[in-house]
């Protein structure tokens, strides 16, 4: 029973966790815009996370190593360093978009000016971080980030012509009005946004820190592939919501306001209060996740000591590292910048730095030296394979196509 | 095709071969009791200079400690940071040799954890909570 309990709770707060700013604001955007017809991508990033953090969760327990621990030795010093520029640096952009997102939320529920909540929501964020225990931390937000899923109720509540929608979503075609370059530059941002690389860090430090085994991987692996398909669910109807209401009134999505204004539409002032609270816990999720982040990264590649599972004193480096980004974080917000314009960049440059921590993945989930008997299945194999050439590709057309299209606009 | 002279066969030895690259560089070193003290950024090997011939019937190099610090850079960008500048792990303090690198002693009284041990003591000691147990 105790068992089951933790398995519910696992799921519930894998699918509560899985919604992030970039995820809302993606979604939105892309729903106001293209409706339901890149709503296929959401199923490749899903399916692409599933595997991705299943591999990364399994070299955690089976080897005891955390993701930038293993790009280290893999890759040596030189390459390795690099690895971690961009990726530090592109978490450390998805930082300062979480905190943005926190605060937008909270003037929404507020009408206080969002740079006047920015200062709060760091504080708060250091706070979890300093004195929460790990596992409450998780709990919490991942559950209530679970009131998001007033964006499906309210998707039913609107009616909309639901042989419309599902045609959007089942024939794929490029709106009158918009470019093949602007849905393919939007594909690789929703491909981004489902596959962030600090969910990847960040699950497979969180199975050092709650000290996982290899018995624990069943639990994990239910946790991830029946977790995040419902989370993707939930970013579905988000693009739903936003292509029933704004996409007919010509809306493009430039705020957060927008994203949530469909849920008011649809589910009246109690949807707006449960979605005001999820945006604001999954906002907040993710900023301690994308924290976490860029502390375990460069305690990984440094090999310092790291963890919330020590106390503070016993990774003083770690602690000092995140205390400086979000410092950074603060400045670059402080100058004004859109929060929403940040995780539009994010999202997409998180997509072209995915291949960087892919590939050690894969060839140390594949080394019997970490992984013994636990090494890659060869299904596992091939469907990782395939995705090495999508991600590859993702990667690749990115910058081009942000050049081509004037990054969607 | 030109032919090649082939390499004499290694030397036969007692216990583990380890290579240096694949086993020791870059990996993770903890202390007796678990902790992260550093990663193994360069090796330090007695003898003579590198490039240098070896005299026939010399004794052959010895690992004698693993760096960390400055060398780091100098590894990744070039050069090679003054002896002064190293910091070592005598080879005699490791205990084992795995996935990781596991110390005999406690990492509390190496030098290579003073950069640690001064933000823990004048940074984060200091801010309250610093030494709360979350668990």
């Amino acid at each position: 029973m105790k068992r089951l309990l933790g398995v519910a709770l696992g799921v519930l707060t894998a699918i509560g966790g899985f919604v992030d700013i970039g995820d809302l604001v993606t979604n939105a955007v892309v729903g106001s815009r293209f409706g339901l017809s890149l709503v296929w991508v959401v199923g490749v990033g899903v399916l692409g996370i599933c595997l991705f953090a299943n591999m990364s969760g399994r070299v955690a327990a089976a080897s005891g190593r955390a993701t930038f621990e293993v790009i280290r030795e893999r890759l040596g010093p030189r390459a390795g360093l690099a690895n971690l520029s961009a990726s530090f640096l592109i978490n450390l952009m998805t930082v300062t978009a979480e905190i943005g997102g926190v605060a937008l939320a909270l003037q929404l529920a507020s009408s206080v000016h969002y740079l006047l909540w920015i200062p709060v929501a760091a504080l708060a964020v250091w706070l979890v971080v300093w004195r929460v225990k790990f596992s409450s931390m998780e709990n919490v937000t991942g559950l209530l980030g679970l009131t998001l899923i007033v964006f499906a109720v309210a998707l039913f509540l609107l009616q909309p012509d639901w042989g419309n929608l599902a045609g959007q979503a089942l024939a794929p075609a490029v709106p009158a009005e918009e470019t093949v370059s602007t849905y393919w530059y939007y594909a690789i941002a929703l491909f981004g946004a489902a596959m962030t690389p600090y969910e990847v860090f960040f699950f497979s430090s969180g199975a050092v820190e709650e000290g996982w085994s290899i018995k624990d991987l069943v639990q994990s692996r239910i946790n991830v592939l029946v977790g995040f398909p419902l989370g993707g669910l939930l970013s579905v109807a988000i693009a739903g919501c936003a292509a029933v209401v704004l996409l007919p009134a010509g809306i493009a999505v430039t705020s957060l306001s927008q994203v949530i204004l469909p849920v008011a539409e649809g589910a009246g002032k109690v949807g707006l209060a449960f979605v005001l609270v999820g945006v604001v816990a999954a906002t907040f999720g993710a900023a301690l996740e994308t924290t976490l982040s860029s502390g375990y990264t460069l305690a990984q590649f440094f090999g310092w000591s790291w963890g919330k599972f020590r106390r503070p004193a016993q990774a003083a480096r770690f602690h000092l590292a995140m205390i400086i980004c979000l410092f950074i974080g603060l400045a670059v917000l402080a100058t004004g910048v859109d929060p929403v314009l940040v995780t539009e960049y994010s999202v997409v440059f998180s997509a072209i730095a995915l291949p960087l921590t892919y590939l050690p993945i894969l060839i140390v989930a594949n080394d019997p030296q970490y992984m013994g008997q636990h090494v890659n299945g060869r299904p596992v194999n091939v469907l990782a394979m395939v995705y090495l050439v999508i991600i590859l590709a993702a990667s690749l057309a990115a910058i081009p196509l942000m050049v081509v299209t004037g990054a969607g606009a | 095709m030109t032919a090649h002279r082939l390499l004499a066969p290694p030397p036969p030895v007692a216990g583990r071969i380890l290579d240096a690259q694949l086993h020791l560089l870059d990996r993770q070193v903890l202390d007796h009791d678990g902790v992260p003290v550093t990663t193994v950024d360069d090796l330090e090997v007695s003898g003579p200079a590198l490039d240098t011939e070896l005299e026939p019937g010399a004794a052959a190099p010895v690992l004698s400690a693993l760096l960390t610090g400055p060398v780091l850079g100098t590894r990744i960008f070039g050069g090679r940071p003054p002896a002064s500048r190293l910091v070592r792990i005598p080879w005699e303090d490791v205990a084992e040799v795995g996935v990781v690198l596991k110390l005999g002693v406690s990492g509390e009284n190496l030098d290579a954890g003073w950069v640690e041990r001064w933000i823990r003591d004048r940074i984060i000691a200091r801010i309250p909570g610093g030494r709360h147990d979350p668990r």
